[in-house]
């Protein structure tokens, strides 16, 4: 890469006009509506020919004022509206909403509620690493260029989840399962053994999907770019398979277990590569690892209640006391965290304020830093590579 | 999950009467039933997916629902498209680009509200930053509701369209009738945050104004003048 756009990756705010251009710039709009731009998502790109000078991205395209709308809601209510953050992992998404009011009131959640947890969680983070994978062969292909043949396996893979959830929730999207305390829906009979089926289905999968996209052209497109350093990550705050990818070692699932990670053993896939090839590498290695751990989970799987003892369903049940603290969780795109105030109106049934961390708001904070130097045909590349969902970027 | 086959199939008077002649492949029909024929199995989809309802478009493009069976093929540019999904919330901020992405397309078009958000709103309708609704904008022809609406609710929403499109062009469509309980019914509940002091609603509008097409510059045109009209429509509804 031409050393006059270092500048420009050390610090996106650095003047245009310092920059000598072979031509005259040109200004690009990429999105709103883009079909690469996952969602809703505008970046204003300066070009001096082919050459990307400066990015900036630009969000709130998607701003449904949620965390504004949950300060009228009492935290049964909540449920069905978390899972609509990012609507290509609703149940992590949930999980991290319960484990925020569960740990706020110091509710303990059953074992087998737990294992479920956990289960639905590492599938989740499967469909949600196809979907991934879909779209970044997608983008890099086109759907004329044999890219739709990728997402065709992965939806067929998919599907075969949206299966497995829809006989547990009843749901195949948004799932509201989870209420404070523990499980709204037990496994139905049968469904351990229709997972162990998938799961070996999947593994031939992965195979499958190797012959496919195993190519030169596949290389050429990811290896070397959009290169992000360990320590402009790290600054960032990124984090999931993005931080990964740039050689930190950091696993929430293993380094602060939630759920029933304390009982298995995670082995967390790091690549040292910095770019979109190793972010690729990345979520192949997690998504193999989440089928190994899946086969511990239903192994090791406990009888018992779903729901604590004192099952929390009532909407004016829950009174979170004033008090704030902040809990995480390690989603398919990294850390969602949850900031809650309680002691809002109505005696606490409401809360005074509760803000999420998305992990995908981090990631696209470091667009700008990666794109300068790059051509405009690698924006998707980098974008689809980072893997950001616009409902919890804007919320 | 079944898909019902029966309802599937494209019956067409054109069909019967090759069936009759075996071996003869050339038939009569009038140019406007070939016409009609040839643009209700073509309608091409430009899916406005804003949020969760985009990922269930696919799916519906996808291999166990596929709707190119039907002819619809999902485009990515609004000039190549008949029918636009609007499948997802509708933010203030992306409705003048929404608007215009409408504009662009060429006639004959329809729209399809896929999903509650793009019908009503659902429950972010009372929220600062949503519109309760594609038809606030944008004339619809088809609703489909769920949350999301799945593909086989998708595929029978194409086809309702399909017999709208064939009702149209042999003019026999009618318009069905509004009933005046469900246009009340229909109608935004009161605003949460607008009702919250009765100046919001003209400070909401006068920074969508100024928030222009840019979002970032002030900058006046055509389209931000229009979207202002249209806001102020919008808020107007709301605040009844």
């Amino acid at each position: 890469m031409d050393p006059i756009f270092q500048p420009f990756r050390d610090d996106p705010h650095y003047p245009l006009d310092r920059y000598e251009a072979a031509a005259d710039l040109m200004l690009l709009n990429m999105g709103p509506q883009h079909p690469s731009t996952h969602g809703v998502f505008r970046l204003k790109l300066v070009l001096d020919g082919e050459i990307i000078v400066k990015a900036v991205p630009y969000m709130g395209y998607l701003h449904r004022g949620v965390e504004k709308m949950v300060e009228g809601l009492t935290f049964a209510q909540m449920t069905p509206i978390f899972n609509k953050h990012d609507y290509v992992s609703p149940m992590t998404n949930e999980q991290a909403y319960a484990v925020a009011v569960e740990t706020a009131l110091g509710i303990e959640v059953p074992r087998r509620a737990r294992y479920i947890r956990t289960i639905l969680a590492e599938i989740q983070r499967i469909a949600s690493h196809l979907l991934w994978l879909s779209t970044f062969t997608l983008d890099m292909g086109g759907v004329i260029g044999g890219g739709a043949a990728m997402m065709m396996y992965n939806f067929r893979e998919r599907e075969d989840i949206f299966d497995l959830f829809e006989a547990v929730t009843g749901s195949r999207f948004h799932y509201n399962t989870h209420c404070i305390g523990g499980q709204r829906h037990d496994l139905p009979e049968g469904w351990v053994q229709r997972v162990r089926a998938f799961l070996d289905r999947q593994e031939r999968a992965f195979d499958e999907y190797l012959r496919l996209i195993r190519n030169d052209i596949f290389d050429l497109r990811t290896k070397g770019v959009g290169v992000m350093s360990a320590d402009l990550a790290l600054g960032l705050g990124i984090t999931g398979p993005n931080l990964r990818a740039s050689g930190v070692d950091f696993d929430m699932r293993r380094d602060a277990p939630f759920h029933a990670y304390d009982e298995v053993e995670v082995r967390v896939a790091v690549a040292q590569g910095c770019d979109a090839y190793a972010r690729y590498e990345v979520r192949m290695a997690e998504m193999r690892e989440s089928v190994r751990i899946l086969r511990l989970l239903l192994d090791q799987l406990p009888e018992g209640p779903i729901c604590g003892s004192k099952p929390v369903k009532m909407a004016n049940a829950v009174r979170v006391p004033d008090g704030r603290g902040y809990t995480a969780i390690e989603g398919p795109r990294g850390e969602i965290g949850t900031w809650l105030i309680g002691g809002g109106e109505d005696k606490g049934a409401k809360p005074f304020r509760l803000k999420i961390r998305p992990p995908s708001l981090h990631a696209m904070a470091a667009m700008s830093y990666l794109l300068p130097g790059h051509t405009v045909s690698d924006v998707v590349v980098v974008l689809g590579s980072l893997d950001p969902i616009m409902g919890e970027v804007d919320r | 999950m079944a898909v019902d086959q029966t309802n599937l199939s494209y019956e067409h008077p054109l069909y019967a009467t090759m069936d009759k002649m075996p071996g003869i492949t050339v038939a009569t029909t009038t140019v406007d039933m070939l016409l009609t024929w040839g643009l209700k199995n073509s309608l091409w989809t430009f899916a406005m997916a804003t949020s969760c309802c985009g990922i269930e478009f696919m799916h519906a493009n996808g291999n166990r629902t596929d709707l190119d069976q039907m002819g619809s093929v999902p485009r990515p540019s609004p000039r190549h498209a008949d029918v636009m999904v609007m499948a997802g919330t509708i933010t203030v901020k992306m409705a003048p680009r929404i608007l215009r992405l409408w504009e662009q397309m060429p006639e004959p078009k329809w729209c399809i509200a896929m999903g509650s958000c793009a019908i009503s709103g659902d429950f972010y309708r009372d929220m600062y930053s949503v519109v309760p609704g594609i038809d606030t904008m944008i004339p619809v022809d088809v609703y489909i509701p769920g949350c999301p609406p799945n593909g086989d609710d998708l595929m029978a929403g194409l086809k309702r369209l399909q017999e709208k499109v064939e009702a149209q062009r042999a003019g026999r469509w009618v318009e069905p009738e509004g009933r005046p309980e469900t246009a009340k019914a229909i109608l935004p509940a009161l605003g949460r945050v607008i009702d919250r002091d009765g100046t919001q609603t003209e400070r909401q509008l006068r920074a969508c104004q100024s928030m222009g097409l840019d979002g970032n510059e002030h900058r006046q045109s055509d389209l931000v003048a229009k979207s202002a009209g249209l806001l102020s429509n919008l808020l107007k509804l709301k605040g009844r």
